[in-house]
């Protein structure tokens, strides 16, 4: 007996041991790495090399910043995109402090009313700006009507249209970032401060505007970084002098013989983006990415090196700040405080109407009876609906985009989870490399990520297939499912789970009795917004898509660029009650992982 | 522990008092007079503030003690300015507040969670009320320096608050409250987030400022504790209604009501019928049969009545004597200076008894039984 225990026990022992090893959790990261290594980066890899692969690695670099158009059109881009990013700070900051003083029902509709847009397709919002500002749109009506105008007039297709539009189509991400950033702040500081005798606006310089300095940072730099690689707003609201540098990347796609000077394009792209997000990186910490916290709270260090500089700069700036500084908070404090209220009301108002009239206005044309676009519709009827339900063409791109969004979410969801379940309860080094590997899909403009795409694509014969497609939209998902099931497995006590195994649980039976169950919620929601993500996708689509396969984005894209009529309201219609019943049924998990992040 | 509470509860009430009135003149009173007047404030149906009634002297400390919900913030809040009446009035030195924005009431204010600007240092979060109002910059400095040293934070000026325990931040942030010497300090329950020994000595901190700057203190708690300790008179409140106020001893000893007995110090109700009636004695008996006389100011003297006896002025002894009653131990703790005894009556009514520990009493055993007796002088009759 002793004998064989004896025997025995070294082979359990190195069994055991493998299978500790094969239980780590942090394996489960291996199937999303591995996924994201092959479709994500091998083709960002590659991309780079055919853009150094000219005579000198320079070359076609060189044409890029020698041709004006290109150049010019970057420069463009640039100030494009810092202006919107700065319409979308202006307007975004009093909404979000909107969000948060008020209560109750009237702040239910205002969030509703800014995380709803952020969830419609652009093309969708886009094309509801059209609407909005065409020749027989409501603005247009509207100005005749009061006699500011006598005639409608073009209101589409110049600068200020496209800076409008996606300042409309960018806020939310702006509003959400900030107010997850005020959200934070201990409420009674206002007090304190207000105690202390300041005024409302010296509160908001002195503490208010300080201590969410970083969500303003991050809110600007994800605003920033989209815009610089957007391309479906520009190119359907923007006139001649508009070209945006993502535009040209996808003219130049068409034609064959500019292969890698196209990837030089496509490389200066990322690279810019890649060189905000580091540079934002290194003040806001990476994690600004997915809207989490920096791990490491430096505003003790900042508060110390504030005090030292002080001394060093004392005789300066003391005296212009009891010169002019004080004086002039003091002086605002004389206003009386129903002046900051009403300036957020108003702002917070602004922002809403600019993103819900779009919307309703575009549900409203659906039912119209017109043959062509105008509001208020002179009748309204079902008449569009029914063309829409009959043609075959639009029923075949609409279940084609259920089918490939479907698939997508399946492969988002099962890498995603296991990702997520890794980087939680895994235990493994590197993790904040790991995660930022997950998340980064999001930054990268999806122009360059199709570019690449398209010669991996190519290589594989995957171009016009469901499959490849739904692997494509999966490069973007997988991020969303990663950050939702984090959060939401965060949220789940780990002690619930050592309970469970305590009490004789196996780590199988764990996860499925303990740990899915508590992440179930999260799960739909993350099914959602993957199946969602695939279902709005365009960019990607534009590139690895055939004549044969034709999702409903691709239809409604070539539906604006042809012809402008209600169809394209009611496929619009259809997608906002998608979205109002995706996020009615994935309210409570969203209140819940709002608190994890 | 229950003499040296008798103490400091004794003390404050003796001791302001006589500075009040006029005897010890080192103490200067630079606090305003505060009447509420019948103030409320609803939420929907439901009445946080119910037209409260109060008047704090100058110079006061005055604690607002109550269970959570009890409306206690709420009034505080009321005073502070965050929130607006929707009846009564406020008035301070005479003058009614509710046209007045927090930020020109020129209160100083000490929140439970701190409330340090986190993105100033020490210095700059003291110096933060004074730069509001405009004081400049050597008289800043100077009182900034004044005031960490009353706090003894001197050490710790140029530290982020991030950098400091919670019992430092809470005193940058008193210090915060007192720089402007302001007429009127407002608590809001500063005290809770310490651990129990910090809380003690923050007590005996805030109580000495309390003497040194002569503001009015206006201190909101839950714990009876502290308010005892602290306070020159105590609102107990329940349900958005001020129960009673007065004098911590007063509080103590003579509860208006159950809710007041029950809330502040541990207390045996029993219920009792009066047998009758001399003066201002009364002979009752208890459900078991146990007959004892008890003071009564009122004028009751037919029925049954809530009597009530503190824990600590139960006698024991293990021998029957006249006046005395046979109980039947169901628990004993030794809890230090103290013994901590629960007992059943033969009437099924459960006593708690504190004593003193002494050498001569051992530590009663479950089930053993003693006798227990109390006399006139150590019952309060509730109406």
């Amino acid at each position: 007996m002793t004998t064989i225990s004896l025997s025995e026990e070294p082979r359990h022992q190195a069994s055991s041991s493998l299978a500790m090893k094969l239980k780590n959790p942090a394996l489960l990261l291996l199937p999303a790495v591995a996924f994201l290594s092959f479709i994500y980066l091998l083709p960002l890899v590659d991309l780079i090399r055919i853009s150094i692969s000219g005579p000198s690695w320079l070359t076609y670099f060189q044409r890029v910043f020698a041709v004006p158009l290109y150049w010019e059109s970057l420069v463009r881009t640039m100030q494009i995109s810092v202006t919107v990013a700065f319409l979308c700070l202006l307007f975004g900051y009093p909404t979000a402090l909107l969000i948060h003083r008020t209560r109750g029902i009237t702040r239910a509709l205002i969030a509703t009313a800014i995380v709803l847009p952020y969830f419609i397709a652009i093309l969708i919002r886009t094309y509801a700006w059209m609407v909005l500002l065409g020749r027989n749109g409501p603005v247009n009506k509207f100005l005749v009507s009061i006699g500011i105008l006598s005639e409608p007039v073009q209101l589409l297709f110049h600068r200020g249209t496209v800076l409008l539009g996606m300042t409309a189509v960018l806020l939310p991400l702006m509003v959400l970032t900030i107010y997850s950033s005020v959200s934070r702040l201990d409420p009674g500081l206002t007090r304190a401060a207000l105690a202390s005798g300041a005024g409302p606006i010296a509160v908001f310089w002195r503490v208010l505007l300080p201590l969410t300095l970083p969500g303003i940072g991050a809110g600007f730099l994800l605003v920033f970084v989209a815009a610089i690689g957007f391309f479906i707003t520009p190119t359907l609201l923007g006139g001649p002098g508009d070209q945006m540098f993502a535009m040209h990347i996808t003219q130049q796609a068409d034609s064959v013989t500019s292969e890698g000077f196209l990837q030089a394009l496509g490389v200066v792209l990322l690279l810019i983006t890649l060189l905000v997000v580091a540079i934002a990186g290194r003040f806001l910490g990476l994690e600004f990415i997915w809207g989490g916290r920096k791990l490491t709270e430096t505003t003790a260090g900042k508060a110390a090196l504030a005090a030292t500089s002080g001394t060093a700069r004392r005789s300066f700036g003391s005296a212009f700040a009891d010169a002019i500084g004080w004086p002039l908070l003091r002086l605002f404090g004389m206003l009386p405080a129903s002046c900051g209220t009403w300036t957020v009301r108003l702002m917070g108002g602004v922002v809403v109407a600019l993103l819900i009239l779009p919307i309703i206005v575009v549900m409203i044309i659906s039912f119209s009876s017109a043959s062509y676009l105008t509001f208020p519709p002179p009748g309204f009827s079902l008449r569009w609906y029914e063309q829409f339900f009959s043609d075959t063409n639009w029923m075949r791109a609409f279940w084609t985009s259920a089918l490939i969004a479907a698939v997508s979410a399946f492969i988002a969801v099962g890498l995603g989870t296991c990702a997520a379940l890794g980087i939680v309860r895994g235990n493994v080094r590197g993790k904040s490399v790991i995660m930022l590997l997950l998340v980064s899909p999001i930054i990268v403009p999806p122009v360059v990520l199709g570019l690449s795409l398209y010669t991996l694509f190519l290589k594989f014969d995957l171009v016009g297939s469901v499959f490849g497609l739904a692997a494509a939209h999966a490069i973007g998902g997988l991020p969303i499912v990663v950050v939702i099931l984090s959060a939401a497995l965060q949220g789940v006590d780990s002690r619930l789970e050592q309970a469970a195994a305590v009490h004789g649980a196996s780590s199988l039976t764990v996860l499925r009795l303990v740990t899915l169950p508590a992440i179930a919620p999260g799960l739909a929601a993350a099914t959602f917004f993957a199946f969602l993500h695939s279902f709005d996708e365009l960019v990607l689509t534009l590139f690895l898509s055939s004549a044969q396969l034709k999702t409903l984005p691709l239809m409604l894209w070539g539906d604006i660029n042809y012809r402008l009529n209600p169809v394209l309201a009611v496929v619009s219609t259809l997608e906002v009650l998608l979205v109002v019943g995706g996020l009615f049924l994935a309210r409570p998990v969203l209140a819940t992982s709002q608190k994890a992040t | 522990m229950a003499e040296p509470l008798a103490l400091r509860v004794g003390y404050p009430g003796a001791g302001v008092r006589a500075s009040q009135s006029g005897g010890a003149s080192e103490r200067q009173v630079i606090g305003s007079r505060i009447a509420v007047r019948d103030a409320e404030k609803r939420y929907g149906q439901f009445h946080a503030v119910n037209r409260i009634n109060l008047d704090i002297e100058p110079g006061e400390f005055i604690t607002l003690l109550g269970p959570s919900g009890s409306g206690k913030t709420t009034l505080l809040n009321l005073l502070a300015g965050f929130q607006s009446l929707d009846g009564g009035e406020i008035l301070v030195d005479g003058r009614p507040v509710h046209n007045v924005p927090t930020h020109k009431r020129g209160f100083g204010m000490v929140f439970q969670s701190y409330a340090l600007f986190p993105n100033m240092t020490v210095t700059q979060n003291v110096a933060f009320p004074l730069r509001m109002a405009g004081v400049d910059r050597a008289t800043t400095e100077r009182r900034v320096a004044e005031t960490l040293e009353i706090m003894r934070l001197s050490d710790h000026a140029n530290k982020s608050p991030s950098e400091m325990s919670g019992g430092q931040q809470q005193r940058v942030a008193i210090a915060r409250a007192i720089v402007m010497r302001p007429k009127v300090v407002l608590m809001d329950e500063p005290l809770s987030a310490l651990d129990r020994r910090l809380r003690e000595s923050i007590q005996i901190e805030i109580r000495d400022l309390h003497q040194t700057i002569g503001s009015t203190i206006l201190f909101v708690t839950h714990d009876q504790g502290e308010a005892l300790t602290m306070s020159d008179r105590i609102a107990v409140l329940d349900a958005g209604k001020i129960v009673q106020i007065g004098r911590p001893l007063e509080i103590y000893r003579h509860p208006s009501n159950r809710f007041v007995a029950s809330f502040v110090g541990e207390s045996n109700l029993i219920e009792a019928e009066i047998m009758q009636k001399r003066g201002t004695t009364v002979t009752l008996k208890n459900r078991a049969g146990y007959v004892f006389d008890a003071e009564s100011r009122d004028a009751i003297d037919v029925g049954r009545v809530t009597v009530l006896v503190r824990p600590e002025r139960i006698a024991i002894a293990n021998e029957p004597t006249a006046s005395s009653t046979p109980v039947t131990v169901t628990s004993a703790i030794f809890l230090g200076e103290i013994l901590r005894i629960e007992a059943q009556m033969d009437g099924g009514d459960t006593l708690l008894i504190r004593c003193t520990d002494t050498a001569r009493r051992p530590l009663p055993d479950v089930g053993d039984r003693l006798h227990v007796s109390w006399g006139p002088e150590d019952c309060w009759v509730l109406t």
